[in-house]
């Protein structure tokens, strides 16, 4: 690396030593002597520094447009006001649909279960236009299966964004911020909140009989 | 202590359909006065009023959960002896150790039958 040379040093030196009696009395004329002495000394370190601090200034800005390049592919903006209201808004939908769903097929059960079924014709007819209902109901379940797809794909799209750009920064994991654990966290803690627990990754019919089964063992803790 | 089902009986969960259905199935196997609440703190202000002779509980509800209202339940003199059911899809085996630790008479997991629920309530009944 260049350096200040011992010659620009020293006419530094000298001028403050031909000075160093003056006490107070220094006119503008001296400082100014001063300032050119001094930038006389700094500049060779200069002229040979300069290229090399370019050069690093160069590299952070190619650093900061790849930055805004990968911040821009994030596509944050089309994420927070239109995919995730999206696909919180199918959500919703997925919720109304299995409600209103539940609702019309147990509303067809209970009156059938409040049904004379002494009366068997009324009793037939009944039974009949309820179950009809109830098939009817069922629908629903290709709505929100289209409507989960819509979501499985919002969250992969984030997915990989997110992880590309985490890639890119190169952040080691020893660098990542401590999570804090929000009031939230310690209620599910304290309060042992998992939520429903899956044998494998997805839901199907096999976890919903793996949680029947678990049944057994719970059975055996109480024996 | 013998099965009533004249007694009345306490569901508590905050997802009203769940308690439409075990409403329904309560009512399939005989039992008439039943009662519901949305979480624990409902439920037991329910109880102080009223001595219910089964109470079937969801464990996680808002503010109070089941498992914080089988606690307080049990640790309530004129209350620590009713019978207490959970009813849940926590079915880690650290919930229920817990549960069974608090004190709890039986634990159904989500999703239930109609013939595991029957099971589980004349166990109770019948030890």
């Amino acid at each position: 690396m260049t350096q200040i040379t011992k010659d620009s040093v020293a006419r530094v030196i000298t001028f403050l030593e031909e000075n160093k009696n003056r006490g107070g009395d220094v006119s503008l004329t001296d400082v100014m002597h001063l300032a050119e002495v001094m930038s006389g000394s700094m500049h060779d370190f200069l002229s040979n520094v300069q290229p090399a601090v370019t050069e690093e200034l160069k590299a952070i800005a190619r650093e900061i447009t790849s930055m805004k390049e990968e911040i821009s592919n994030l596509r944050a903006n089309d994420m927070t006001a239109s995919r995730i209201p999206d696909a919180g808004r199918e959500l919703d939908a997925i919720v109304e649909a299995t409600e209103d769903a539940t609702n019309t097929i147990m509303e067809a059960a209970e009156e059938i279960m409040g049904a004379d079924p002494d009366d068997h014709a009324a009793y037939q007819e009944l039974v009949s236009g309820k179950m009809i209902e109830i098939f009817e109901a069922c629908t629903f379940q290709d709505i929100t299966g289209q409507r989960i797809s819509k979501v499985v794909s919002t969250l992969n799209f984030i997915d990989e964004r997110v992880s590309n750009f985490v890639e890119r920064l190169r952040i080691p994991e020893e660098l990542e911020a401590e999570i804090e654990e929000t009031a939230e966290d310690v209620r599910k803690r304290e309060q042992i909140l998992h939520g429903p627990q899956h044998a494998g990754e997805g839901v199907s019919q096999n976890d919903v009989d793996d949680l029947m089964n678990d049944q057994s063992d719970i059975d055996k803790l109480f024996d | 202590m013998a099965l009533d089902l004249q007694m009345p009986v306490l569901v508590v969960d905050d997802y009203k359909t769940m308690i439409r259905i075990i409403r329904n199935l309560l009512k399939q196997l005989g039992f008439e006065d039943i009662d519901d609440a949305a979480d624990g703190t409902e439920a037991l202000e329910k109880m102080k009023q009223r001595k219910y002779g089964l109470v079937i509980s969801d464990w996680n509800m808002e503010p109070m959960t089941g498992y914080e209202l089988l606690k307080q339940v049990r640790a309530d003199a004129d209350l620590s002896k009713t019978p207490f059911i959970m009813v849940t899809a926590e079915s880690k085996t650290e919930n229920v150790i817990a549960a069974k630790k608090a004190g709890v008479s039986n634990y159904i997991v989500k999703p239930f039958n109609a013939q595991t629920l029957k099971g589980k309530i004349e166990a109770v009944f019948d030890s």
